[in-house]
């Protein structure tokens, strides 16, 4: 086990995902405490100081996004649990709203709590079949249980959860893209400001916080500050889920306590590489985190601040490891044509820069790169980022000069040579 | 859509006021459930029940990548086409398909029993090579259990 | 008040305006192509990239003024954002400007040579898209040279209201598209987008490759539609580029027509109607006086209406409301005395035209009724028997009601029957032929310039009114 663990902390059974195995775990303990003896801003207070840091990508302090939504100042208040989860290699969101659903409504109804929301919203990706079902299922068992509706526990708190399917849009997982799809638009992101915090859903305070995220919240309540910090490191407290994938022996979803050795992590948890094959490279937190070469990683831990440092991040956790061998044109090839394809196409240089890349760089891995091919993906890259509405361009350059700054010799390979080192392989 | 009325009517009650336009996407997924696809006239039925506007519900429906205006065939298999497929076969298994249904993505066999789309990441990757038939998960594929599959849905 | 700095300026801003407004209403110009003062922000084309001390790029017409901001309009790294925004928006762009109608007049041609000037850096090929799509009987798109600015969505969302457009797909494959069952075709404002549209993607089928607009000239004008009153840009050829090899009259006719903005009317919008005075106006013009149907000299017809008036004994005027200012006071000194006087409804609304909206379009279809019932008051016209003459000045009455014995004196500018059953008919100008004002329904005075010169034989109505009160040369 990768250190210790806060969230996967059962054997998941045929039932382990159902409300009365929850509860016979502790389960809506948590809710019943805040309801019983915390005021909202408490609640706010304990998250903000336990140091939680957003799961879904930005790892922006959760405590500092609440606070900007006042309890009580006349107007509705929104909460969303994002469960999109359409970063490439992730799906550790998966996880728990597969296997625990009321972890996740617990956190919700905590974090509504906080914030003074009637209404909740859990927006799931359209794709996602069996995670739909359980937490829906969950949904309908927390109503029955009086866990969720009117006067919660018999408190004065009532809320109300629905859950929303998306329908095939990666950057309707962006917040304010989410926010769109689910006033039932096309999931255009939206200028900042106004911040969602101040005019979200329906232009009232709305927080988007990540599934794991939310139930990180049931942890910290639950637990304290104390039990949460003293887990991970000082500056990235608590755990991560990660979903492996790629070429590794053991691929799965797996919980890290913050400031585990990465290697470590990647040898003797997940079994090493495939076929025991060198390591190469590794995503570490969906493909629009910069990828990170077998050398950088060696004496890395997986906590923000060792990312930050290496000039990566901990994304979405979604880590997909590239064994020796694997050509990286290919690879970013397949990567700019994901941020082609979901593009929204609002933004000039987004909209028009995703389709240029993808198209340089399947030119080179067709063989028939050019010269000044490599310089131009900097260049597209370089004004794709912080000049558009959402993260999505910014992370197609991300994507882009990631790998060009590892394995830029590969490139130049293919485009001298016009053909690649390792004749396109990806397996 | 009309037969889904009732449905729609329970499903507005369950949203705070105001919120009819949320409808758009749950609605239109009840619409293809059904329907297989949506039809023009379930966009001009829903823009009057909704009352939203219809280019909004037109916008939607091109927008998501699970939207249909057309029927596909029987079974609709959905393959994986990214980073974490392809580095397990992925690839090769889109090109095994095309071979054994003797399609494209995006066509349709002449019996109309297969579509074959290829789709991004289905949050699937630990469990890689991916596809979806029709709302199903299928993971951890193999040519040979693709062919398995095939038989079974012929 | 809130103090900002721009490029080493310090401005006053309003608070609540953004780094855009303030920078423009400091005569400080910063580029846009989504950016619209009348429509909600988009903030999607990136070109109004400015740079913040201290935090960086963003756009400023999505910014607010905050106190003791330092913004650089013009710094290295804005020009440089900004000669990339060109460079991804020509990316696909087919810079087909040799056979564009916006050629001359359009953002994109104008910013990039003021902003990059430089081929593309691409070799890819362009995604191809609709080069003529169908959006109307009026307009035609180009998906190719649309540059998703959403201008477009917008007018149609928030102004004229239609919802007709929207964006289908997504990424560089969005097209603009008009929903099915509600063409824009019923948007008695759609061609405000023609106008709206930063680049060549929205034609005017009017106007489709009829002519170069360098080759035109705007002249300020006032629409005579409605009420309204709307300012107005009447295109038409240059003296200097009258062809003789073109047909005579496309030399002297209404090449198109544009809002000319004005707050205290049509803010920057007009309805088709505007766009359609061509129709309205260049119709078949008489030239020639008459008495009876018999043409006559201009002089010989002033002599006859001039005894007929001094015969009267009972005269009634029917004066136009599509007439100046100028005219209408004219009438009231020369033969306000002489005739009793009442306002005529010269035009009412055309089957299917939209009768009256909560934006610009007025149920009274006359540019002038306010100033006309100023002078010669509201009353509902009256013909008792008895009435021995009746001065019709314009078009709109019916024939039929003239009191039985009454003698008609008629001023028209187009060629009707009606014209020769007039004792004596004198042809007159029309408001593109000279200059003058209207008044609209809320009292706003509108001024309008000549166009063109009048047809030989037609004569201003400001003349003929002093020469029926009293003989006097008429120039025609
Ligand atoms: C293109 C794009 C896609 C995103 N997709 C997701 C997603 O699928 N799930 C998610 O939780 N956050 C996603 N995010 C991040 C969200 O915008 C947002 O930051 C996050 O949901 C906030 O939750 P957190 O603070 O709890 O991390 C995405 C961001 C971008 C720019
Ligand atoms: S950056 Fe790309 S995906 Fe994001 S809003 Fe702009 S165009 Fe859309
Ligand atoms: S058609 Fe013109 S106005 Fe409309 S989005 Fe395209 S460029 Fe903008
Ligand atoms: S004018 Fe500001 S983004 Fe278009």
């Amino acid at each position: 086990m990768a250190g210790r663990q806060l969230l996967m902390t059962f054997p998941v059974t045929e039932s382990s995902h159902r409300l009365a195995e929850y509860r016979a775990r502790g389960g809506y303990a948590a809710i019943e405490k805040a309801l019983r003896s915390m005021r909202p801003e408490d609640v706010t207070k304990q998250v903000t100081d336990a140091g939680l840091q957003g799961r879904g990508g930005a790892s922006f302090p959760t405590g500092r996004k609440w606070q900007v939504v006042v309890p009580g100042d006349g107007q509705p208040h929104y909460l969303i649990a994002n469960a999109d989860e359409g970063e490439p290699g992730t799906f550790k969101d998966r996880w728990i709203l597969e296997n625990a659903p009321h972890l996740l409504i617990e956190g919700m109804l905590l974090t509504a709590y906080a914030l003074d929301a009637r209404h909740c919203f859990i927006y799931i990706r359209g794709e996602f079949d069996l995670p739909y079902r359980r937490i829906a299922g969950a949904v309908d068992e927390a109503y029955a249980a009086g866990l969720l509706g009117e006067r919660i526990l018999g408190s004065d708190f009532s809320c109300d959860l629905i859950v929303y399917r998306g329908a095939g849009a990666y950057v309707a997982g962006e917040a304010s893209g989410l926010i769109s799809s689910l006033e039932g638009k096309k999931g255009y992101p939206r200028n900042r400001p106004p911040r969602l915090t101040v005019k979200g859903l329906y232009q009232r305070p709305t927080v988007v916080n990540n599934v794991e995220s939310l139930s990180n919240v049931t942890v910290i309540v639950r637990d304290g500050i104390d039990a949460f910090r003293a887990v991970g490191t000082a500056k990235s407290p608590g755990t991560r889920l990660f979903s492996v994938s790629g070429h590794i022996s053991r691929p799965g979803v797996y919980e890290v306590e913050l400031g585990y050795p990465w290697r470590k992590f990647l040898d003797e948890d997940c079994g090493g590489v495939l076929d025991g094959r060198a390591l190469k490279a590794v995503v570490p937190g969906g493909i629009s985190s910069k990828i990170l070469t077998g050398a950088d990683i060696e004496h890395l831990t997986l906590s923000h601040e060792s990312l930050w440092e290496a000039n990566s991040t901990l994304g979405s956790g979604g880590m997909i490891v590239v064994a020796e061998g694997t050509c990286m044109v290919r690879l970013l090839e397949i990567m700019l044509r994901f941020y082609h394809h979901e593009s929204c196409g609002q933004c000039t240089p987004c909209r028009h820069g995703t389709g240029w890349m993808h198209r340089i760089v399947a030119r080179i891995a067709a063989g028939e790169g050019r010269p000044e091919d490599i310089e131009r993906l900097y260049y597209v890259a370089k004004y794709n980022d912080g000049t558009t509405i959402c993260g999505l361009g910014d992370a197609a350059g991300y994507a882009a000069t990631g790998i060009l700054d590892k394995f830029r010799d590969e490139f130049e390979y293919c485009i001298e040579h016009k053909r690649s080192r390792y004749q396109g392989r990806l397996e | 859509m009309r037969s889904l009325i009732p449905e729609f009517e329970a499903l507005r009650a369950r949203f705070p006021a105001g919120f009819a336009s949320s409808l758009v996407l749950p609605c239109l997924r009840r619409i293809q459930e059904e329907r297989g696809y949506v039809a023009d006239e379930d966009v001009e039925e829903l823009a009057a029940f909704l009352g939203v506007p219809a280019i909004q519900i037109e916008e939607v429906l091109t927008f998501y990548t699970q939207f249909r205006r057309r029927p596909v065939g029987r079974w609709h298999l959905q393959l994986c086409r990214n980073v974490s497929c392809s580095m397990r076969g992925g690839e090769r298994l889109i090109e095994h398909l095309e071979r054994r249904l003797g399609v494209r993505p995006g066509e349709t066999t002449a019996d109309g029993r297969f579509t074959l789309s290829t789709v991004e990441c289905l949050g699937s990757c630990g469990t890689a090579p991916a596809m979806m038939v029709n709302e199903r998960y299928v993971e951890s594929l193999s040519a040979e259990a693709v062919d398995a599959l095939l038989e079974e849905l012929r | 008040m809130t103090e900002i700095v721009i490029n080493d300026r310090t401005i006053d801003a309003q608070p609540g305006q953004t780094v855009l407004e303030a920078a423009l209403a400091n005569g400080i110009f910063v580029p846009t192509f989504c950016w619209h003062p009348k429509l909600s922000v988009a903030g999607n084309c990136r070109m109004c990239l400015v740079e913040v001390e201290g935090r960086g790029l963003d756009i400023a017409c999505n910014m607010p003024v905050t106190k003791g901001m330092r913004v650089l309009t013009d710094s290295p790294e804005v020009k440089a954002h900004r000669k990339a925004m060109l460079q991804f928006i020509t990316l696909n762009h087919p810079v087909d400007c040799g056979i564009c109608d916006k050629a001359g007049e359009c953002r994109l041609q104008d910013y990039h040579y003021a902003y990059n000037g430089e081929p593309s850096l691409s070799v890819e090929p362009k995604v191809r898209s609709t080069k003529y799509y169908n959006l109307s009987s009026r307009i035609l798109l180009d998906n190719e040279r649309c540059i998703l600015c959403l201008r477009c969505t917008r007018f149609t969302h928030e102004v004229s209201k239609s919802m007709a457009l929207g964006i289908e797909h997504r990424g560089d494959t969005s097209v603009i598209r008009p929903v099915a069952d509600r063409p824009l075709g019923e948007d008695p404002y759609s061609d405000n987008i023609i106008d709206l549209c930063p680049v060549g993607a929205l034609q005017s089928r009017q106007f489709l490759h009829k002519t170069r607009v360098w080759y035109l000239k705007p002249t300020p004008s006032v629409c005579p539609g409605c009420a309204r009153g709307c300012t107005i840009q009447v295109w038409h050829r240059k003296a200097e580029w009258r062809v003789k090899a073109l047909d005579p009259a496309q030399n002297n006719a209404i090449a198109r027509v544009t809002p000319l903005e004005n707050p205290a009317v049509n803010g920057p919008w007009i309805c088709n109607k505007g766009r359609d005075l061509a129709r309205l106006l260049e119709r078949q013009r008489a030239t020639e006086p008459m008495l009876r149907g018999a043409p006559t000299s201009l002089e010989g017809a002033l002599e006859r209406a001039r005894e007929l008036i001094g015969a009267a004994r009972h005269p009634v005027a029917l004066v136009s409301s599509w007439g100046s200012n100028e005219e209408l006071e004219a009438f009231r000194r020369h033969l306000g005395a002489v005739f009793t006087s009442f306002v005529k409804c010269d035009a009412v609304a055309e089957p299917g035209e939209r009768i009256e909206d909560q934006l610009l379009i007025r149920a009274d279809k006359n540019p002038n009724t306010a100033a006309a019932e100023a002078l010669f008051g509201r009353a509902e016209a009256q013909l008792p028997e008895g009435t021995d003459l009746v001065l019709v000045w314009g078009e709109g009455f019916d024939f039929a009601r003239l009191p039985r014995g009454a003698r008609v004196l008629f001023l028209n500018a187009y060629l009707q029957p009606e014209n020769g059953h007039a004792d004596v008919f004198l042809p007159i100008t029309i408001h593109t032929e000279r200059a003058g004002h209207f008044t609209n329904f809320q009292g706003v005075v509108s001024a309008f310039q000549p166009c063109f010169e009048p047809p030989r034989g037609a004569a201003h109505a400001e003349a003929l009114f002093a020469a029926l009160a009293a003989p006097a040369r008429v120039h025609a």
